[in-house]
């Protein structure tokens, strides 16, 4: 009791902390100069009509592979890990298999995940979304895929080969961008084209695919490591 | 809009606050995907629709099934103590 | 035009009235069973004709009113009867007026499918 207390009595000084922070700050409104310049400038400089991408993958390019790489890490690590589990012991569990409506429902609904998937990450420099959304999406479909039907197994070989592609091509594209004259990582050396169309911004758009593919062919695999850990009988592989 | 998002934000908080002291872990996990649920709608309400997606994805739908199944790798309910 | 609008808002209305009757019945309804009834099949039928009715109004947005409907129109009967599996499964209980239950004749046979 007394414990909860304290507790309580922590919890509402961090809040009213927060809060007096905060409330210097009004939110909504261009305090900072950097936010105001790629407002202004964004569209003219990298030819994407979604800021957020220009943003993301031209001026904050280089933290998005960052990001790519951790995770990239994260899943090697679940895979590691479940690697390592299952050279132990491998729990037996009874699956009561899914009935008929989810089965057939989710056999229909399956491709059109797909397509909406790729729809948000082939127009992530034109519409919200990009690769890792468009990636997160598609893995949710292989989700349902595995939970209507238990036995599923994806290729893991054709999922690591679509990873390390999609990865080579966004470090491939960077590294292009060193030779040229401007001497930058990731420089956007292909044209503009017309803003608002899909041949636009450059290598926004075939990054964008590359992360695409990449995040769902992590994000499956990480789905496919632990649905096995679930439903795989005896040893496997 | 301002008295929506501010239910959006009573609602969170009480989820949140039910994950936590639930018993039934699977409920709690429910809980926790709820939670962010209300989060990618009020990321919607502030006009950061890129965010909204990513978490509707990936916090409601591939994090609950990674708990859900980490769940039941292990233990169903949460002891006293 | 006049004829679009009276659609339009017929359907938009129709749509309200059957998400208030499934929210109504949410409150009333005595357990799980007939509370998911509610919540599933008026809950379905009203989003999809008040978005209809959206798709009608703005002729623009039809298409795209009309993918939506029909996406409302398939996942959501599918959501509701996993859940009520489930829930069946993990015996939630009956109200103590419930005078049939023909889940037991069906996931008995079903049961009997899997062991075979």
């Amino acid at each position: 009791m007394v414990r909860k207390v304290v507790y309580s009595i922590f919890l509402a000084i961090i809040v009213l902390a927060l809060a007096m922070f905060f409330a210097a700050y009004p939110f909504g409104k261009n305090k900072m100069t950097v936010g105001e310049y790629y407002l202004n400038h964004g569209v003219a400089q990298t030819g994407a009509a979604n800021i957020v991408t220009s943003v993301v993958l031209d001026y904050r390019g280089f933290d998005t592979l960052g990001e790519v790489s951790v995770l990239f890490a994260a899943a090697a690590g679940v895979a590691i890990l479940f690697f390592l589990a299952g050279g132990t012991k491998r729990e037996q569990e009874d699956l009561t298999k899914p009935n008929f409506v989810v089965r057939v429902g989710s056999r229909i609904i399956f491709p059109f995940i797909l397509l909406f998937g790729s729809y948000i990450f082939i127009h992530g420099h034109l519409t919200p979304g990009g690769g890792f959304q468009g990636g997160s999406i598609i893995a949710s479909g292989f989700l349902l895929l595995y939970l209507s039907y238990p036995g599923t197994r994806t290729n893991r070989d054709g999922l690591s080969i679509i990873e390390g592609l999609a990865g080579l091509t966004f470090v491939v594209l960077g590294l292009i961008g060193l030779f040229l004259p401007q001497y930058s990582f990731l420089y956007n050396f292909l044209p503009k084209g017309i803003l608002n169309t899909i041949v636009s911004a450059g290598i926004l758009p075939i990054i964008y695919i590359a992360i695409g593919f990449k995040v769902a062919s992590e994000f499956a695999g990480i789905v496919d490591d632990m649905m096995c850990q679930v439903i795989c009988r005896g040893g496997g592989k | 809009m301002i008295l929506v998002s501010w239910v959006l934000i009573i609602l969170m908080i009480a989820l949140a606050i039910l994950s936590i002291e639930l018993k039934n872990l699977i409920a709690a996990v429910v809980a926790v995907g709820a939670v962010s649920l209300v989060i990618s709608l009020l990321f919607l309400l502030i006009q950061a629709p890129d965010v909204a997606m990513a978490e509707a994805s990936i916090g409601a739908a591939l994090t609950m099934a990674i708990y859900i199944i980490g769940v039941r790798k292990t233990e169903r309910s949460e002891k006293d103590g | 035009m006049i004829i679009r609008l009276i659609i339009g808002y017929f359907l938009l209305y129709f749509g309200a009235l059957f998400l208030l009757l499934g929210a109504f019945g949410l409150i009333r309804l005595p357990d799980l069973y007939t509370r998911m009834q509610a919540a599933t099949k008026s809950t379905t039928l009203g989003a999809f004709s008040s978005v209809l009715g959206v798709g009608i109004l703005h002729p623009g947005w039809f298409i795209k009113c009309v993918v939506v409907a029909l996406f409302i129109l398939l996942t959501a009967p599918i959501g509701s009867s996993a859940l009520m599996r489930a829930a069946y499964k993990t015996g939630v209980p009956f109200d103590e007026r419930t005078v049939v239950d023909e889940g037991k004749e069906f996931f008995g046979e079903e049961k009997k499918e899997e062991a075979k």
